[in-house]
């Protein structure tokens, strides 16, 4: 057992997949380079000296290279492909949506693209391109798996699990969770560390997670918002409301089964969102939830997220954009 | 006879003339009438074979799709125009390359005989191999005409992108590949599936929408492929394939593999951000990927001289820091030759090769498509140049193939097809059990 952060457990993730299967290699920007950086968070950082033929380094070419990780993968290789920022996501997004979603369907079940890709996000300083949260645009994919871990034992086991999956998974890391050293810290990073067991072990890629027990009102959160929402339930017990937080975590497939029975328990839904709100996952989850479970809602759901705005620059406007504790309290309190 | 559904606009269609009188015999595929549309001729072909007993439109009337047009009485078994084997051999002169791309105006015309990097090699001879090229291109040649009556009757759903006047491409690259290789499509693919030995049953039934198809009815015209037989899924997204296909090549490497990649898209694909990011990774790490170009000088409708200032495609590899190489895409055993040393290029450790194949589409970019975009002079330059013509009339001058080895071919080439598309009328299509599986392995 040993504590670690989610950049650490990612590494070592990575490095105990590579070495049980050798068809596990890592491409991606500002990778296996000596004196490097291990990408842009420090992730694969020192893996090129255990695996010197299998740390692709790439130009900065996202369409490129996640068309050659999804090429490798349909000739047999499992890639873990990654982006410095999420926002470049949409460069490779034509590879992603039409090409690994969909191969497995077009050929009539006859190819499959087993990859994993990694893509950093959340507002952290860096104004409207390199801070968004893309879960929206990849969650409404046929044919794609995303995940988004808010601690280091999940960012482990989610990652194993995606490599030993036949299917193209896309994980969403949060720059404030990594908990990267050194250069590479983050100013304002939030604590994710976990203990981390000795002995090998993968979380399920289609699991939420009850991460606080409680009767009144459930929230529902991932990432960053995890983390908030958990804090706002410890004043919201101060005040004599008793709130359920779920970690969503698996965003694609949504878990309707663990997610139905706190519903069903409490009768009041708030969902915590750092993107804007229009068009959201949570938009996605107030839908699911009221068509599966309306008939228990004791109120209408409720959305915390971030106005339908471009993530700002100034941090002023960047603390008044992102959902934090006073909301998320206020939204829960006034539905219990 | 029902009129084919023609206009891509919706717009009125006006009969300008009758082109065959009743009590004539007519062929499928025979001109039968000229109709104005959108202001402008075009010419309809016949979809049955049989005696025209009865015109019901007269000319200067306005037809619609689906009408009733004319009362044929129908061969029993209809064959279609067969493909003249003994076609005059084409007037074409092996120029010197020219060093500079041409200027974008005289693009137009068909393309001199193309610069070659690698010394000419020792011609092939053996018969059999190159009467298995023939067949194959007529193969590729007959069942696109089929389908394309199959889509004008109206019995085949979807749309469809063909490849009559470019079968030497696919047959002359997918010759020189071994069992063990892949190749890239797009979504003009029947030609590439067929030359890489996907059976016209497959495709047709996959055309069809069968759950007998090589993607089960879930692909369609422009994701046929057969992972079996080295082939993925068309990819229709322009340039899609290209860095999937540095990806595949990656792959063989890393697992020590002496496969090749050949990698098959337009000149409409050069434009994309895609196609850079593509060739420069496969150039970058010296990939075994065969970036086969198909210039056919239109993207759709567009001239490639309106989309690039140099169009000597083959010209872009220098850029990357690897070899191009233009070649007459419409003979197939330079285009096999070239095709060859590019494979061993990549099989040697030398990286990709771009192979620019200067070739022409003689059917509409999709299905509906009367090419009003092509100027007369250069479609009746090319169709002189058609590659199985002169194909045949090279196997002739060898004194051990006949006209009438070549007819047997064609012949047999045409029941196989026909056998194939009796059986495709009739093949299951997929159930609503079908709908939602295959999305997640």
């Amino acid at each position: 057992m040993k504590r670690l952060g989610i950049a650490e457990a990612l590494r070592e993730a990575i490095a105990e997949e590579m070495e049980r299967d050798p068809r596990v290699f890592c491409i991606g920007e500002d990778i296996g380079v000596p004196g490097g950086w291990g990408g842009a968070f420090t992730v694969t950082l020192g893996l090129e000296q255990r695996f010197p033929d299998r740390m692709i380094n790439t130009p900065i070419a996202e369409l490129g290279f996640f068309g050659v990780a999804i090429g490798a993968a349909l000739m047999g290789l499992r890639p873990i492909a990654d982006v410095q920022y999420g926002d470049f996501l949409l460069l490779a997004s034509d590879q992603i949506i039409n090409n690994a979603a969909k191969m497995r369907y077009m050929s009539g079940g006859r190819l499959k693209v087993p990859l994993v890709m990694r893509a950093p996000i959340g507002a952290t300083g860096r104004g409207a391109q390199h801070a968004q949260s893309l879960e929206r645009f990849f969650t409404g994919v046929p044919g794609l798996k995303v995940v988004a871990p808010s601690n280091a034992y999940d960012a482990k086991g989610l990652l194993k699990a995606a490599v030993r999956d036949d299917n193209p998974v896309l994980i969403f890391e949060h720059k404030l969770l990594y908990g990267s050293r050194g250069p590479r810290a983050e100013a304002g990073a939030t604590d994710a560390t976990s203990d981390i067991p000795d002995q090998d072990y993968t979380v399920p890629l289609d699991r939420a997670a009850v991460r606080r027990e409680g009767s009144h009102v459930t929230i529902l959160a991932w990432l960053l918002m995890l983390h908030h929402s958990l804090a706002a339930a410890q004043s919201l017990a101060a005040r004599g409301v008793s709130a359920e937080v779920l970690d969503v975590r698996s965003l694609s497939p949504l878990d309707y089964e663990t997610i139905g029975a706190s519903v069903r328990k409490t009768g009041r839904v708030v969902i915590v969102e750092e993107g804007p709100k229009t068009g959201g996952v949570g938009a996605e989850l107030a839908a699911g939830i009221t068509e599966r479970f309306g008939d228990c809602l004791l109120a209408p759901v409720v959305r915390v997220a971030s106005p339908d705005i471009p993530v700002p620059f100034s941090p002023v406007l960047e603390n008044a954009y992102r959902p934090d504790v006073p909301r998320i309290v206020e939204a829960a309190a006034r539905l219990a | 006879m029902k009129m084919p559904d023609l206009a891509t606009t919706g717009s009125d269609i006006r009969l300008v003339r009758w082109l065959a009188q009743p009590g004539e015999a007519v062929e499928r595929g025979q001109p039968l009438l000229e109709v104005e549309t959108d202001k402008a001729l075009s010419t309809v072909e016949s979809i049955l074979t049989g005696v025209l007993r009865e015109v019901s439109i007269r000319p200067g009337a306005m037809v619609s799709a689906g009408q009733v047009i004319a009362i044929f009485e129908v061969a029993a078994f209809s064959q279609g125009r067969r493909l003249k084997a003994k076609g005059r051999r084409p007037a074409e002169a092996i120029v010197a390359p020219t060093a500079v791309a041409p200027p974008a105006a005289s693009v137009a015309a068909p393309p001199d005989s193309p610069a070659q990097t690698a010394p000419a090699p020792a011609p092939v001879q053996d018969r059999s191999f190159l009467l298995s090229l023939f067949e194959r291109m007529v193969l590729i040649r007959q069942f696109e005409e089929r389908v394309k009556f199959l889509f004008l009757e109206g019995t085949m759903p979807g749309t469809i992108h063909q490849c009559q006047g470019q079968e030497a491409t696919a047959v002359g690259v997918c010759a020189a590949l071994e069992r063990g290789d892949w190749i890239t499509s797009t979504f003009r693919g029947h030609g590439h599936a067929l030359a890489k030995g996907l059976t016209p049953q497959e495709l047709l039934d996959e055309l069809f929408g069968a759950r007998t198809g090589c993607c089960q009815g879930k692909g369609g015209s422009m994701h046929v492929g057969n992972p079996d037989k080295g082939m993925l899924p068309g990819i229709a997204i322009v340039a899609g394939g290209i860095p999937l296909a540095a990806g595949m090549a990656l792959a063989f490497r890393m697992q020590k593999s002496s496969q090749v990649v050949a990698c098959f898209f337009g000149d409409g694909a050069v434009a994309e951000g895609a196609f850079h990011e593509g060739v420069n990774l496969a150039a970058l790490w010296k990939l075994p990927a065969i970036f086969v170009c198909e210039n056919n000088l239109y993207g759709a409708s567009t001239h490639v001289g309106k989309v690039m200032r140099n169009t000597r495609i083959a010209d872009r590899a220098a850029g990357y820091g690897f070899r191009g190489e233009t070649v007459d895409g419409n003979d197939v055993l330079a285009v096999y030759e070239a095709a060859r040393r590019a494979a061993a290029d990549g099989r040697a450790g030398r990286g990709p090769v771009l192979l620019e194949l200067l070739t022409y589409r003689l059917t509409g970019h999709s299905r509906r498509d009367p090419c009003h975009y092509q100027p007369k002079e250069e479609r009746e330059a090319w169709l002189g140049r058609d590659p199985i013509q002169r194909f045949a009339a090279r196997l002739q001058e060898r004194g051990d193939v006949s006209a009438a080895d070549l007819e047997a071919v064609s012949t047999r080439v045409q029941a196989r097809i026909e056998e194939a598309v009796a059986k495709s009328r009739l093949a299951p299509q997929p159930t609503l059990a079908d709908l939602e599986t295959d999305v997640l392995a």
